[in-house]
Parts: structure tokens; C-alpha cells; sequence
């Protein structure tokens, strides 16, 4: 799948969703939307795209319930209110057609978690992206520094070069939400590899301390579970420029979910894995090895984190020899650890010891 | 242990004379009931109002009394009470006894059911003022006959242990209105004690005298100012109590001795049936059998060893034919039960809520004394669902406050697992926690208190077991409320969806596609695919009647047909009308009506009134269905509920005897019908005809 970029398409696509329903109710029966079963059971790996997609699994939403009855009441209302913005060229924020529904009297939302949800029901169902139906996500992009040159297309038009080193102040380059080609363009380098940062204590302690020049490498702050167009731009500099990304994060069992979205695909957004996930990307640290083989001050895992160690254990993305030596070894020792517990060993210890260490094993140092 | 109360007052006219009243009343200040400042205003105010509900039931007055505390000093703990009712009044010259005197009314040595079993009455009031605060006791007393009221202080002589009157003279009694007072009395006192809100306090007793008093007006004013009020929900007065003669089960030894050496009886028969109560002449007979004694014998002449022979015989230990002796029960005309629909009502006066169940058990026997359980649940939003139910515990009408976790009637609470009748309770141990409050009546002619302080009953295993099954019938009730209020919840969302929702796809979809909205019966049947019944039962405040209307949708693929049956309160005196669709009788409270073949998508209803009642006498309306496919929102029709109710129908239509439920017992007495009793069969399992087994 990848954008449709065009508008009657899209319309055309959303329809087949509505008609669905129509069709039922004139065959006597209740109104249904079949869609992919969007959890972990329903995710394989697709070895012609390198990335995790989902299964062919369908479920059913029938009005049968008043729950789901709503729910597609709502989806009709979505569709809608899409078609308007196409017609008159506007776009919405996800948040903003959360309050919009107000006015949607039985089909409004009970949640932004509801809307965001059927939002990308419906890219599932119609295999269209967002994009396509002018829906922006509120999380703004991740921060980027280094000497990486890009062209941005401004609000007036024009095209503006940027290098994420020399045009930037400390808080570096903001990737905005589209880094499609018509917005962004990459225009040239001098680094040999990104490094995608979990914390912005530790992005700032790495710009702090020169690490993007000394090791020439650009720097990207996720921002916790990064946004798509994070990824996005991660994968397109990875593709066009053929960057290896060194993926730098807690030692927690959050944070293997956070690199399995960015290498194999997140479960919510699998209809999309081959447009936003690296699947060369490789994991740094921390390690439940680098717990131990550092000493670094930790944390005992909370019920929830073995909780979430365990599920890990039984997701396919986790499969492989390494990652469940990795998940079986944290729940073993029982700890967790911050990537700036490093600063045990003096503010300098992570750009002067840690990371070089490690990016030596890699091949990188 | 049993103290019974002549005991005490035996004990206290010999102590009178020995020791100074003030040391009296300290030594015993614990089961008079004046222990603390706290509780001596409540015992003031219980002591008062239990006179004034006595006077005026026996009286046949219908009791409006009025409470005032008022702060009188707040450093030295003193308060000023004032009560007054509208009850028959004292005549001048009783004033002194009821007010002065340390000696019992008769009443305590009758068997029969009274509230003055607590205490030592209004002269404990007097004495306690009189120790406080050294005043007297201010009485205001009118009399029908008397064109004024008699106004005297009544002071104790403490060196002469004695009651002394001051200051009496007679005055015109008005009404605030102006009006001339009828009759009634006030009585004024002041003493030291502290005034406290909560679970002990004198609002708690009001509010729970109220309860079991629906027939009391009750206003209080406390301390601050702020004035109460419980209204009286219905007009009808307790029943009368008469005293009755012992039951054979409950005699001892010495007693029967007694009573044979006393006896003038000519023969054994006559003896037998003139002196015990729930003796026939058949059982008569037998028991002289039984115990190998001639019918023609004298009482007087028996021998200690023919006295034991009989009261083995009394006991069920000498048989005839090889059964024990089948005795009548004892005549429950000595117990006022508050009856069901007056129990339902006093608590929704106090409580706000949506159900309550309440339940009269027939009167029984344990050891001779007959007695009668009531209980009422009642559960709802409005209340508290994070603590304790509230336990509201009753004996003979009275309030008990203190020591509930020792008391029998608490103890039946906790045996019960409340878990599976929707209340949560840890371990299905103890008192449950959610919204509710438990009411637990015992009526009885000897209510067995575990000390001195009568605030908790001892255990009896009869009362107990009688208690547990009627709490068990509660349960039921409650958890087919909960089960009933879950599917109705379920059918109103489906409802919902295919009123609103369906139709809102329907019409959108169409539009976004630019066609024609589709019809919608096809895609109804489907979703629903089942039989739907909707009933509401509500009170009109215009015509004064209760409306019911039930509904049945047919939302299936097929043609579907039905009868459907209702419970309605036939049994409580409630009338039927305007009900067109006809239908018939099917047993006592059940009518039923036969349902036209409802074809896919179409609907039945039926529609009548109730008339004779009084607002929340009627609020849920039980609907039963005969016929194949299930129906939403009605029970399948149990047949042999049917035939149980024509049964017992039957049984009381032969006896003329009220079963004991739903307050039939009062309304015959008053309207003077002899009274028979019943048979009682062993402990009588009492069923219920709804929330009955299931």
C-alpha cells in the first residue's frame, strides 16, 4: 500500500465501506464493516517486503450490539465528513474531527482514542492513507541534528534548504507530519549512519557533547513511541541514501516495543510496515547485557513490565534467537535500566566509552 | 442469659427500701439505659414516645407526637426535652403513679406482645432530671372528658424514695392554631446529656420508630433548630393485642404443676382446653392418651409422676399411633406484626429507593411463645455502596441501637451468603456492603434479650432459622431485581439501536451514495430476533389508581402467540379496572389474558389501572408468559406456581384464617372475626409466590 493521491479513488474506495452496510440493510440483514484483525494474533512477516503486515484474519463489526451499531453510524459520519474536505480542498486534525463529531449527534465519539481508531479502520479497509483523507495526527515529528541538507516546502510555496546542522539552533530540524516527495526532499549528506534517540536528555547530551560531528552521524529524537512521519523519514533516508539506523533507547520492555515499530512495523499501523518500518535498522542499548555488563543503576520490574515481557516472548517480531535471549535474560535478573543511568559514570562516559564500545561491535567505530 | 423484667422490678422495690435512690440509679444506671450523657436523652426520648405510642394505640388514636431537644446549658451538658402526643391523656390522679412510681403495669406479667419491655419506663426519666439537674418534671395532661388540663410538676423525695407533685393546677390547653387541645400530653424535663448525630442517636431512633410505626406522624425538632419530619403513610392502626393463655410447648414443670394443683376443672379435657392455648378437643383427648392419663380424671388429683407423664405428652415425647400429638398453634392475635405493604412503605418514607422487598413471615412457635419474623430489604442508587448495608433491628416495635454484631438478628444477616443474591460480602461472611438496608422485625410475647441492657436478642434457633429463611427470600427478590434491571437495560439498548441508530445508517449511507433509504423490518428482525415484552407500572396522581401497561413485540421471523399472566395485589385489597382486553382470573393476584397471533414486526398490548391503593403500595409489575419461543423482559410460566397459589387460596378460603402475609390478620380482628387458629405444621415452610424457587 502506499498513498493513493487521488481524491476520486479515495472516495471511490470509501464507498465500497458505506455500500457494505447499504447492501445488508436492503438483503434484510444487519449492517456490517469487515476489516483486518488489528492485534499481535494477526501480524506475519512478509518476506518479499522485510516487515511485519497483517494476516488475513477479518472480524466482522456488525450492528448487532448498539456498540458496534455506533460505531459504524460513526464510520458514515467519517466518510462524510472526508468527502466534504476533499470537496472543498480543506484538511483536519484527528483532534479536530473529534470535536467536529459533536455536531454528529448518535455518531459522535466518546473518545479521541475512538476517532484515531476508526481513522485508520478505514486506511485499513480502503487501503488509503490518511493523507488521503486529509486527516493530519496531532503528535508533531521528531528533532533532527546533523549534517544532513534537505529541501522543505514552505507554507508560501517556496522551497526551502535546510541543513540540520548549520541552519538549526540546539533544538535542531522539526520534521513536520508529511515527509512525502512533494513536501520533502533530500538533498545530500556527510554522515555515515543515524542514530534515533529515545529521551531528549539524552539527544541533548549528545549534542552537547559533539557526538553528531565526532562520530558523523545524524541524530533523531523520537519522542517515545515515534510518530509515523518519524519513521517515515528514518525509512526514506535509509532507502534513498542507504544509512544504517543505530536505534539508542531505555533498557525497558517499552522500549523493545518502540524498536520493533521503527525495524518490523507497529501492530496498529501494520497496513502500512513497508512504508514506515527499517527493517535494517539494529538495536544499540540499552541491553539487559549492558545492564549487567555496565553495573548500571536499575530499576525492579513493576507486575506490568513482566506482564509486557511476556506478551514480547509470544510476539512474532520478537521471535529471532537474540531478541529472546534479551526479553528472558531482563526477566531474569528482574531489572530495568534508563539510558542516562550511564551518567553513573560522569556526563562524557556515554559519548566516550558507551557508544563507541558499542558502535564498535557493530562496525561503526 | 434472660433477665426478665418483673426480676428486676422485684429486685428494685426491695432495693428501694435499702439504699438511696441515687445510689440506685448508679448501681443499674447501665440497663436503665443511662450510662453515658449520650445515650440518657435517647433513653429520655424513648421512654416517652414508647408511652405515647402504647397510649395511643390502645387508645385506637392515630399518634402524632412531637420531639424537642433544646440546649439549656451547654458548659454543664444540660438539655430540655419536650414531648407531647395526642394520645388519651393521664387523669389527674394516675399522674403520680405513671410519673412517680418504681412499680410494673400489669402488662409485664400478661403474655402478649408490648413495647414496654425495656426500662423502667418514664419514672426512670423522672428520677434521672431529678438526680441532674435537681428539677422536676413538668406534665401537661388533658383528658377527652375534662374541659382543662391538669399542669403539675412531679418531683422525687429522695430521702423518702417517693414521688412528690408541685405546683398543680389546671389550665386551658391551645393548640398552636388556637385551637382547643382534645386530649394528649406533654411532658418537660430537663437533665444532664449530651446530644449526638449518627447511628445512636435520637434522630436514629425516631427515624427508625417511624419505620415500624407507619401509622405515627412524627416531628423532631434537635438542638439546632432544624425540624424533622416523618409523615404517617397509612391510617390503619396496629392491630389490637390480646393476652393469650400458655401453649403447651412452652410450659415448665413447676408451672404445669401449679397450675393442675390450682385447677377447680372438673375433668382433664376441660382443663386442657380452657387453660392452654392451641388445644383441641381431638388433641385434648390424645394427650390424656399419650400421657396414660383418664379423661374424667381432676387436675388436682395428678400425681407428680402423671404431671411429667403430660408434659412429655406436651412435648412431642409420648406419642399416639406413633406420632406426636398435632397441636394448633398458638393464636397470633397476641402479636402485631407491622405487615409487609406498612413495612415497604415506612422504609421508602425514610429511605429513597427503587426496590424494596419486604416479607411477613406466618407467626410461629419456639417454646411455647408464639412469635413472628419481618423483614424488609431495600436497595437502591441513592445510597451509600461502599460501607455496610444498614442493619435496622426491631423488637416489638422498638428501635434496637446498640450492640448489633452480639445480636440474633444480626447474626441471621451474616449466615446468609449475600454474594449470590448481588451484595458483596468478604468471604460471604458478616454483614454485606452495598447499596441497601436490612430491616429485622421480631414480634414476639417473650423477646430474649442476651443482658440487662436489652439491645441485643439472644440466640434461639427457631427465631434464628425463621430470620435466615425470610432473609433467603429477600435475596431472591433482590437478585431477580438486579437480573431484571440488567436485561431491561439490555433491551433498551437494543432498543436504541434499532429506533435510532439503524435508521441514522440507513439514512446516511443512502445519502453518501445517493440512493434510496431502504426499508428498515428486515434488518430489525435480525438484530432483535426475539420476543420483547416492556411494562410499566405508575402511579397516577390524577385518577389516584396505579396504570400498568405491558407491551409485546413480536420481533422474530415468525408468527408468534402467547398468553400472558401479571401479579397484581388482589390479596391487599386492590381493585382492577379499565381493563378492556378482558382475560381472566387465573389464581389469587395472577390474571391472565390470551394474546393474539402476533404476526413478524407487530405488537400486542395490554392496558388496566389499579384502584384502591395508595401511592407506592404498587410499583413493579411481575409479567409470565405461556408459549414456545422466550420473551425478553417476562418469565416463563411456572405451572406449578399456579397450582401452589390455587392451593393455598384454597386453604384460606376453608380456615377463614389469614396465612399471615400481607396483613390480613389485622384486618379480621378489627372487623371482629373470631379468631381460630391455624394449623401449624412443624415450622410452616412458608412459600412465596414470587422470587419462590429458581
Amino acid at each position: 500500500m502506499a498513498r493513493v493521491n487521488d481524491p476520486e479513488l479515495t472516495k471511490a474506495r470509501l464507498h465500497l465501506v458505506v455500500e457494505e452496510m447499504y447492501d445488508r440493510i436492503v438483503k434484510g440483514e444487519p449492517p456490517t464493516m469487515t476489516l483486518p484483525v488489528r492485534t499481535k494474533n494477526n501480524i506475519g512477516f512478509d518476506k518479499k517486503l522485510g516487515v511485519y503486515k497483517y494476516g488475513k484474519k477479518r472480524s466482522t463489526r456488525d450492528a448487532t450490539s448498539l456498540g458496534s451499531a455506533k460505531n459504524l453510524l460513526r464510520a458514515l459520519h467519517v466518510v462524510e465528513f472526508i468527502e466534504e474536505m476533499i470537496e472543498a480542498g480543506k484538511s483536519s486534525t484527528l483532534r479536530e474531527m473529534y470535536y467536529i463529531s459533536e455536531s454528529w449527534g448518535l455518531g459522535k465519539f466518546g473518545s479521541q482514542n475512538e476517532s484515531n481508531n476508526l481513522a485508520e479502520d478505514l486506511e485499513v479497509v480502503t487501503t488509503c492513507l490518511r493523507e488521503d483523507f486529509k486527516l493530519r495526527p496531532e503528535e508533531d515529528g521528531a528533532r533532527m541534528i546533523g549534517d544532513v541538507t534537505i529541501e522543505e516546502l514552505n507554507r508560501r510555496g517556496q522551497w526551502m534548504t535546510i541543513n540540520a546542522r548549520d541552519d538549526v539552533g540546539d533544538s535542531g530540524y522539526g520534521v513536520p507530519y508529511n515527509v512525502e516527495a512533494e513536501k520533502i526532499r533530500l538533498k545530500e549528506h556527510d554522515v555515515n549512519f543515524l542514530m534515533a534517540i529515545e529521551t531528549g536528555g539524552m539527544f541533548d547530551r549528545l549534542v552537547e557533547n559533539g557526538f553528531d560531528e565526532e562520530y558523523k552521524c545524524g541524530l533523531i529524537h523520537l519522542k517515545g513511541q515515534s510518530a509515523r512521519s518519524t519513521r517515515r523519514i528514518m525509512k526514506r533516508m535509509n532507502e534513498e541514501w542507504d544509512l544504517p539506523v543505530i536505534v539508542f533507547l531505555d533498557g525497558d520492555p517499552w522500549s523493545f516495543r518502540i524498536f520493533a515499530s521503527i525495524a518490523y512495523g507497529a501492530i496498529k499501523t501494520a497496513h502500512i510496515s513497508e512504508y514506515l518500518a527499517t527493517p535494517s535498522a539494529s538495536y544499540l542499548g540499552i541491553t539487559a547485557d549492558d545492564i549487567l555488563a555496565y553495573d548500571l543503576p536499575s530499576d525492579e520490574l513493576s507486575k506490568k513490565d513482566i506482564e509486557a515481557l511476556n506478551a514480547e516472548l509470544s510476539d512474532p517480531r520478537f521471535a529471532d534467537g537474540w531478541w529472546q535471549e534479551q526479553i528472558n535474560m531482563m526477566l531474569e535478573i528482574g531489572k530495568k535500566a534508563e539510558q542516562q543511568s550511564l551518567a553513573k559514570y560522569g556526563l562524557d562516559f556515554v559519548t566516550d566509552t558507551y557508544l563507541p564500545e558499542k558502535l564498535g561491535e557493530m562496525g561503526l567505530a | 442469659m434472660v433477665i426478665r423484667v418483673a426480676g428486676i422490678a422485684d429486685k428494685m422495690a426491695k432495693n428501694q427500701k435499702q439504699i438511696a435512690i441515687s445510689e440506685f440509679f448508679e448501681k443499674n444506671k447501665h440497663f436503665l439505659g443511662f450510662d453515658s450523657l449520650q445515650r440518657s436523652i435517647i433513653t429520655a426520648v424513648k421512654e416517652a414516645v414508647d408511652n405515647s405510642l402504647d397510649a395511643c394505640e390502645e387508645a385506637r388514636i392515630l399518634p402524632d407526637i412531637k420531639v424537642k431537644i433544646t440546649k439549656i446549658d451547654s458548659k454543664k451538658d444540660i438539655l430540655e426535652l419536650q414531648t407531647e402526643d395526642n394520645g388519651p391523656g393521664i387523669p389527674q390522679k394516675s399522674i403520680e403513679k405513671v410519673f412517680g412510681q418504681l412499680l410494673f403495669g400489669s402488662r409485664f406479667h400478661a403474655i402478649r406482645q408490648s413495647r414496654g419491655q425495656q426500662g423502667i419506663g418514664i419514672t426512670g426519666v423522672v428520677m434521672y432530671s431529678q438526680l441532674t439537674t435537681g428539677k422536676p418534671t413538668h406534665v401537661l395532661s388533658k383528658v377527652a372528658n375534662d374541659p382543662t388540663a391538669v399542669s403539675v410538676n412531679i418531683g422525687l423525695d429522695t430521702r423518702k424514695n417517693k414521688a412528690v407533685k408541685s405546683e398543680q393546677t389546671r389550665i386551658i390547653w391551645e393548640n398552636d392554631d388556637l385551637t382547643m387541645k382534645e386530649h394528649g400530653l406533654r411532658v418537660t424535663t430537663r437533665m444532664k446529656a449530651k446530644y449526638q448525630r449518627g447511628r445512636q442517636s435520637v434522630f436514629q431512633y425516631l427515624r427508625m420508630t417511624s419505620i415500624v410505626n407507619p401509622h405515627a406522624e412524627i416531628t423532631f425538632t434537635d438542638p439546632d433548630g432544624e425540624t424533622y419530619h416523618w409523615p404517617r403513610v397509612t391510617e390503619r392502626l396496629p392491630s389490637k393485642v390480646d393476652a393469650i393463655k400458655p401453649h403447651p410447648h412452652g410450659i415448665e414443670l413447676g408451672q404445669l404443676q401449679r397450675m393442675c394443683r390450682e385447677s377447680s376443672d372438673s375433668r382433664m379435657t376441660v382443663f386442657l382446653r380452657q387453660n392452654f392455648s392451641g388445644v383441641s378437643m381431638r388433641a385434648a383427648k390424645e394427650l390424656c392418651e399419650a400421657a396414660e392419663l383418664e379423661i374424667t380424671m381432676k387436675p388436682k388429683s395428678l400425681k407428680p409422676d402423671d404431671v411429667r407423664a403430660l408434659l412429655e405428652a406436651f412435648q412431642g415425647e409420648r406419642e399416639v399411633n406413633g406420632k406426636a400429638i398435632k397441636l394448633l398453634s398458638p393464636p397470633t392475635n397476641c402479636l402485631s406484626p407491622i405487615e409487609e405493604m406498612l413495612i415497604k412503605k415506612g422504609l421508602s418514607k425514610t429511605i429513597d429507593s427503587k426496590f424494596v422487598a419486604t416479607m411477613t413471615r406466618a407467626p410461629t412457635v419456639s417454646h411455647g411463645n408464639p412469635f413472628q419474623v419481618e423483614v424488609g430489604l431495600i436497595f437502591g442508587e441513592g445510597m451509600v455502596a461502599d460501607k455496610h448495608v444498614e442493619v435496622l433491628r426491631f423488637a416489638n416495635r422498638v428501635p434496637l441501637m446498640y450492640q448489633q454484631g452480639g445480636c440474633l438478628l444480626t447474626k441471621a444477616i451474616e449466615s446468609v451468603d449475600w454474594r449470590q443474591y448481588g451484595l458483596e460480602q468478604a468471604g460471604g461472611k458478616g454483614v454485606p456492603k452495598g447499596p441497601a438496608a436490612i430491616l429485622v422485625h421480631l414480634a414476639s410475647t417473650n423477646v430474649q434479650f442476651t443482658s440487662e441492657a436489652k439491645e441485643a436478642l439472644s440466640d434461639n434457633e427457631f427465631v434464628f432459622e425463621e430470620t435466615r429463611r425470610a432473609m433467603l427470600e429477600m435475596g431472591r427478590g433482590l437478585r431477580k431485581h438486579l437480573e431484571k434491571k440488567k436485561k431491561m437495560a439490555k433491551t433498551r439498548e437494543k432498543f436504541e439501536l434499532i429506533n435510532d441508530i439503524l435508521p441514522a445508517i440507513a439514512e446516511k449511507s443512502a445519502s453518501i451514495l445517493e440512493r434510496p433509504i431502504p426499508d428498515l423490518a428486515g434488518s430489525i428482525t435480525k438484530i432483535m430476533s426475539a420476543v420483547i415484552c416492556n411494562e410499566s407500572t405508575t402511579w397516577n396522581k390524577e385518577t389516584k389508581q396505579v396504570d400498568v401497561s405491558i407491551t409485546l413485540f413480536n420481533y422474530t421471523s415468525r408468527a408468534r402467540s402467547y398468553s400472558l399472566l401479571v401479579n397484581w395485589p388482589e390479596k391487599s385489597g386492590g381493585e382492577m379496572v379499565g381493563n378492556e382486553r378482558g382475560g381472566r382470573k387465573e389464581a389469587m393476584g395472577i390474571w391472565g389474558w390470551k394474546i393474539e397471533t402476533l404476526e413478524p414486526g407487530e405488537k400486542a398490548v395490554v392496558e388496566y389501572s389499579l384502584s384502591n391503593l395508595e401511592k407506592g403500595d404498587w410499583t413493579e409489575t411481575e409479567v409470565f408468559f405461556r408459549g414456545s419461543q422466550d420473551v425478553i423482559g417476562a418469565t416463563k410460566l411456572d405451572e406449578k406456581m399456579l397450582v401452589e397459589i390455587r392451593k393455598q387460596e384454597e386453604i384460606l378460603n376453608q380456615s377463614d384464617v389469614p396465612s399471615g402475609d400481607n396483613g390480613e390478620t389485622s384486618e379480621n380482628n378489627e372487623d371482629g372475626v373470631a379468631y381460630e387458629p391455624g394449623v401449624v405444621e412443624g415450622d410452616s415452610g412458608q412459600t412465596t409466590l414470587f422470587g419462590g424457587e429458581n
